[in-house]
């Protein structure tokens, strides 16, 4: 059975265990096995480099294979099938904000601030192809995402609300019993969910939840609105992986040096 | 060169310093620091390792030469007497940079105000950033370092801009390198400690760089994998953090401020010590041994401070790199006016 098939399994697999476990409303903690890490003080220990399988980043809904915008690259510029992680598969857009996202879909070589190596924001950061790291310390908890060498500290103390917009975002957490839930405010809009032109604004609003299934697994769940763009609050549901290769670690993605021609071209001296 | 956008959050920064410098109790954030090390005792993190956490700033050695000048020979320290009259010109400059902060209009010129820049609190004890060898001078190039190219767009008012490669790995938003990202420099200089079991991370706040070090005794990453910030790897000695990293990309960013200079080999190995020697000071030392660059190893140290309301501020650099977009369209402008001349004539 090939690497894609027994990932997508192990995912869907995942996914149903997810759906019918989580009550709809996803405010009961969710369940969590003892058999998890824990800091000095009893609370989860989500240290670790994590990462997210199947195929969100081409597209955070349902989607089938399709072909990708480049001949040259053949087989491996198209896009995988996948199971979308939108809870109830669509994305409740006004008309307006649909419209922007079909056109954003069009011009997307264009537009995706991934392809330019621009700072993926938050969620997306989380379920892009490259692994993520968490360093949980007895406070604050950090992040630091392998693309683009993006990174975020989540502040466990007092409420702060960031003094500008960012890519990032500002991330304030706390606990709730067992699950860390993070706000995430402060997103300046320029990221995109997907490279499917799925997209948010500076109104937008995201709660992250994490909880540890296991030692190996964080179910993860946010809750995302916006109401310039959304007709009401939606929610994603994934999943993310503990590497566990004997010599996993966090490797350096340092893309700007991979789109300076792309970005500064023509204004290059012919 | 500077980046215009990024200006923008380091005034902020600065901004939040001379509010902290103006009214410490109000905004201070001294609940938010490392628990006080009662006269010589370290604090621990709950799980036993020594405790750096917090946002320490390179700032008080701003200004300093990495280089001693020639004639203070030996002398690694100021006297008394020389500090106190550095204290006072840093008071002095306070005010202005207040001054300027409070009338709008005063200043002109094309330049940013001078309070967008971070400022020592207190003055640099040193008089070079290299304190070994005792002349406080970086050892000289070998010959094969000296053919390596320097790009002419780092810092440079009238650079060569035929292209983003005429430029820094700074300038063109990539990296400042290890030693780069905490030598002190005009701002940005904010190291955001965060531990976990196993590891420690430092976020540096200019280019945004996250250094993920593992400090459970795993050996290194293998030696085909290279980076611009390399494999780090720590341990404790004592209460002191002890990284070393190898692994670099050579012919990239040097031993200077912002990771300027002569580019450094894939060869270079530095050994950096972190020590808390204050409730809120830490004793940066790096040793930096380059047997393709140099001719011998060398040290460089100098103090980090967790400063009230100092903070991190997203450093989004290459998203904003407009310096890079007017650079090179500016230059193209200019051919194509010299070239309309020429026709003219």
């Amino acid at each position: 059975m090939s690497y894609r098939w027994r990932a997508r399994i192990v995912l869907s697999a995942a996914l149903v265990v997810l759906f019918t476990a989580m009550p709809s409303n996803g405010q009961t903690p969710a369940r969590t096995s003892s058999q998890i890490p824990r800091m000095p003080d009893g609370k989860p220990n989500f240290t670790g480099l994590w990462q997210a399988l199947g195929t969100a980043n081409w597209d955070i809904r349902d989607h089938g294979a399709q072909p990708g915008p480049f001949i040259q690259l053949g087989a491996t510029g198209a896009m995988p099938a996948g199971q979308g992680i939108v809870e109830g598969g669509e994305i409740p857009y006004t008309p307006a904000a649909s419209a922007k996202q079909k056109e954003n879909l069009q011009n997307r070589m264009k537009l995706d601030p991934e392809v330019k190596c621009y700072m993926p924001g938050i969620p997306r950061a989380n379920y892009m192809a490259f692994p993520f790291q968490i360093v949980e310390s007895q406070r604050d908890i950090a992040f630091a995402y392998e693309y683009a060498t993006a990174n975020r500290v989540v502040n466990m103390g007092k409420f702060r609300e960031g003094a500008v917009d960012t890519w990032m975002g500002t991330s304030n957490g706390h606990w709730e019993g067992d699950t860390l839930v993070v706000d995430v405010s402060g997103l300046n809009g320029n990221s995109w969910f997907d490279r499917s032109g799925n997209f948010q604004t500076e109104n937008t609003h995201v709660v992250e939840r994490f909880t540890l299934g296991d030692a190996d697994h964080i179910n993860y769940e946010a809750t995302i609105e916006d109401k310039t763009i959304y007709t009401r609050p939606w929610k994603i549901s994934t999943v993310f992986y503990r590497r566990k290769e004997k010599n996993a670690q966090l490797n350096e993605f340092k893309c700007v040096e991979f789109v300076e021609e792309l970005i500064y071209g023509d204004l290059k001296k012919k | 060169m500077r980046h215009p956008f990024l200006m923008s959050i380091a005034s902020l920064v600065a901004v939040a310093a001379i509010f902290a410098l103006t009214a410490e109790p109000a905004i201070g954030q001294t609940a938010k620091a490392a628990p006080a090390a009662k006269n010589g005792t370290q604090p621990k993190t709950p799980w036993g390792d020594p405790d750096l956490q917090g946002t320490w700033t390179s700032d008080d050695c701003i200004g300093t030469p990495l280089n001693r000048p020639a004639n203070l020979g030996e002398k690694l320290y100021y006297t008394e007497e020389e500090l106190a009259q550095r204290q006072t010109q840093l008071a002095r400059q306070q005010e202005n940079d207040r001054q300027e902060t409070v009338t709008p209009g005063q200043r002109v010129g094309t330049g940013p105000p001078a309070h967008w820049g971070e400022r020592a609190r207190r003055p640099c004890k040193q008089t070079s950033l290299v304190v070994d060898p005792p002349n406080g001078r970086t050892p000289d190039l070998l010959p094969e370092a000296k053919t390596r190219r320097i790009p002419e767009g780092a810092g440079n008012n009238n650079p060569k801009a035929d292209s983003w490669e005429d430029f820094s790995y700074y300038i063109r938003c990539i990296t400042r390198g290890v030693t780069g990202s905490i030598f002190p420099v005009i701002y940005g200089n904010g190291q955001q400690i965060v531990q976990a079991p196993g590891y420690v991370t430092i976020l540096q706040e200019m280019v945004h760089e996250a250094r993920v070090i593992p400090v459970d005794g795993r050996p290194h990453a293998s030696p085909n994998i290279r980076s611009y910030m390399g494999d780090a790897r720590g341990h404790w000695e004592g209460n002191t953090l002890v990284v070393e990293t190898t692994n670099f990309l050579g012919d990239r960013t040097g031993i200077a401020g912002n990771g300027g200079g002569t580019p450094t080999s894939d060869a270079l190995k530095l050994t950096e010590r972190y020590t808390r020697t204050g409730p809120n000071e830490i004793r940066y030392e790096v040793t930096i041994d380059d047997p393709k660059t140099f001719v011998a190893p060398f040290k460089v140290a100098f103090p980090l401070t967790q400063e009230p309301g100092y903070q991190n501020f997203e450093y989004a650099c290459h998203e904003g790199n407009y310096a890079m977009f007017d650079s090179l369209s500016g230059a193209r402008a200019l051919e194509k006016r010299a070239a309309e001349a020429a026709k003219k004539k």
